[in-house]
């Protein structure tokens, strides 16, 4: 009778651990086959533009020079540092604004928690290049900061990396709050009564206690906008300066592209750019899930 | 001068008044206890001592310094929280750790002193687990030792016990108990339960309403509440309001009909009633003659529950007033009594505790069904 029994129920776990997969194929079929389409196949013809020699056709022949050529660019590697140092230092503004912005809405806001969320997320609906513009109008050199400040126009508001900085901290800036500010949600704010009580002050408290346990939101929340501002290219369009200081990778694949017509430079080096970040969001994965187990 | 003390302390939350012009003075190594039903004030009490919350009125005396307007951080207590707080990112030796890394105690002395708590609590071969893989009574533990590790002039801890399960929290009080023994430390106890802060308290504060009703011994709460409220809420008690008609023999005494009384001793207080309290068990079922300086009084059986080590019977009384009996089940062929039967019930002079006139008690709501449960 038992092993019956046991064989009944065996056949009813085999069952119940089935269906599920069956379930989870249905549900991600329509998602997985869009991505196929429409993310996937535009990649792979990139990759395949990136390797084969100009003119593409399908007897050009396979070769590595797009890569060798992007690579050697002295031009190339001037706009990537320019490209990195304009994009942590915005993440690093994002940061400063984000921590404890989160922190207040979660800890100290009350009421107010669901109003500054929804201007959060109003803020980050509105067009990117209507924000844009509206900076201009701000920093513009008979925009409203130069018409307050008296004297003549402040000449590094607009056209300039700080422009450029200031703008993609503002358009970014809810993506970095709202996993900080998940990641909040989850902690007990007993833990800030009690680090308290055993002496820390709010330095400590921030340090020990706080930044460790939101750490795994500060990392998504970097990835985040690291990313796509690697790849940004009308900020800089609108408000970055003539002599290059803001010259941003997103703008030269763009412009190997459409003005140059080099196509295989352009997807090469969109491809390196893709590569980075994929490796930033591995890295990153790896260090939210390391600091779980070693803070 | 005690070691704490709150002196005059009153703390208002948006008009609400949580505390009410309370004054303690705790000597060093005792174990104290504020108890009440939520929204008496305890917690709040507590708060001020730890400094979480600063009085409106009144100061704060931490062994015989001000600290009315200290931070937490700075004063020389630690408090054990309802939920723990325990630092879910730190092993159990780092949140022991914790206090003594932040005043910079040199490492040899901080694993030391983590060693020695962690066996003093019995948490032995678990320093390097996360709180998440302790079981609720080995985080109570954690919470403890992290308190306990600073050498805090006092342990202040807000129902600790609460989130766990009964078998748990008895072991827990006893333990606690002995802790407390062991280590010397003053511990201040902030609990609801009536009977972890009759089993562990050296002296408890019944609060209500946010002033202190009654602050005594365990022994002096039970025998001698000073207003029903207590009566009621220490225990399990009869309250009977007694029309004096005679004074006689250092007696008050309620004359009923067919020769019944009820008898209580005359404190000298004057006014036409009295109200009294009588614990179940000291109330006996009449088998023999009723002696002089006893109530006596009939009544109707109506409900009988076995509980065990005693029988609590429910009699209504020809005068409309119900009383909670206990009967101890000390032998055998014990028979009790049937539900509808009628009992004769005498009780000694001296087990009517006077607690005052009726018109003082006010509301009280303390009826012997509700302060059993």
């Amino acid at each position: 009778m038992a092993t019956v029994g046991e064989a009944v129920d065996l056949g009813r776990m085999r069952q119940a651990r089935r269906r599920p997969r069956r379930g989870v194929f249905g549900i991600l079929f329509a998602p997985v086959t869009l991505l196929l389409v429409l993310f996937l196949a535009p990649m792979l013809i990139m990759v395949q533009m990136s390797l084969v020699r100009f003119p593409p056709n399908v007897d050009s022949g396979w070769t590595l020079e797009h890569y060798g050529g992007v690579l050697t660019n002295e031009l190339n590697r001037t706009i990537a540092l320019n490209t990195a140092f304009i994009a942590t230092t915005a993440m690093i503004a994002m940061l400063l604004v984000a921590i404890p912005l989160a922190y207040f809405m979660v800890f100290k806001a009350g009421k107010l928690e669901l109003l500054i969320l929804l201007a959060l997320v109003l803020a980050d609906e509105l067009a990117p290049v209507v924000k844009i513009y509206a900076w201009q109008v701000i920093l513009g050199r008979q925009g409203v900061i130069n018409f307050l400040v008296p004297g003549e126009p402040i000449e590094w508001l607009i056209f300039s990396r700080f422009a450029v900085i200031l703008t993609l901290t503002t358009t970014y800036v809810t993506y970095t709050t709202i996993p900080i500010y998940a990641a909040m949600k989850a902690i007990d704010p007993a833990v800030f009564e009690s680090s308290r009580d055993l002496g820390a002050g709010w330095w400590q408290q921030t340090k020990k206690v706080l930044l460790p346990l939101a750490a795994p939101g500060i990392f998504i929340a970097m990835i985040l906008v690291y990313i796509p501002m690697l790849t940004d290219f009308v900020t800089s369009d609108i408000l970055g300066g003539a002599g290059g200081g803001t010259y941003m990778m997103g703008q030269r694949v763009r412009d190997l592209i459409l003005q140059d017509v080099d196509w295989g430079s352009g997807a090469a080096l969109n491809f390196l750019l893709l590569s980075v970040s994929v490796v930033l969001a591995l890295a990153s994965y790896r260090l939210a899930k390391l600091n779980r187990i070693e803070p | 001068m005690g070691h704490i003390v709150v002196e005059g302390c009153t703390k208002r939350f948006d008009e609400v008044l949580a505390v009410n012009d309370v004054t303690l003075a705790i000597p060093a190594g005792e174990f104290f206890s504020m108890l009440g039903p939520s929204g008496c004030g305890k917690t709040t009490t507590l708060r001020m001592i730890a400094g979480f919350e600063t009085p409106d009125e009144g100061r704060i005396l931490l062994q015989g310094r001000d600290v009315t307007a200290v931070q937490p951080q700075r004063r020389n207590v630690n408090m054990v929280f309802q939920s723990y707080g325990l630092f879910p990112h730190m092993t159990v030796g780092e949140n022991i750790a914790f206090g003594l890394k932040i005043r910079k105690l040199d490492r040899a002395e901080i694993d030391q002193r983590v060693a020695e708590v962690i066996r003093t609590v019995r948490l032995t071969g678990l320093d390097d687990r996360r709180p998440a893989q302790l079981s609720g009574g080995q985080q109570q533990r954690v919470a403890l030792a992290r308190a306990l590790v600073n050498r805090p002039a006092a342990l202040l801890l807000d129902e600790p016990l609460g989130a766990l399960d009964l078998q748990l929290r008895k072991e827990m009080q006893l333990e606690l108990k002995q802790l407390q023994a062991r280590t010397g430390t003053t511990f201040v106890y902030v609990t609801h339960d009536q009977e972890e802060a009759m089993t562990m308290s050296d002296r408890i504060a019944v609060m209500r309403g946010g002033v202190v009703e009654q602050l005594a011994t365990p022994r002096e709460l039970y025998a001698r509440p000073a207003s029903a409220f207590v009566a009621g809420f220490i225990g399990v008690s009869n309250l009977i309001t007694v029309r004096v008609d005679r004074r006689e023999g250092g007696l008050l005494a309620m004359e009923l009909a067919d020769g019944e009384r009820l008898l209580a001793v005359d404190a000298g207080g004057a006014g036409e009633e009295v109200q009294i309290t009588v614990r179940p068990e000291w109330i006996k079922l009449a088998d023999e003659i009723v002696g002089e300086r006893e109530s006596r009084v009939t009544g109707t059986v109506t409900d009988i529950v076995y509980l065990g080590s005693v029988t609590q019977l429910l009699v209504l009384l020809r005068t409309g007033e119900r009383l909670t009996v206990h009967r101890l089940n000390d032998q055998v062929d014990h028979v009790d009594p049937r539900p509808g039967e009628q009992v004769v019930l005498r009780w000694a002079a001296e087990h009517s505790y006077v607690i005052g006139t009726p018109a003082a008690i006010g509301d009280t709501n303390t009826s012997p069904a509700a302060a059993a449960g």
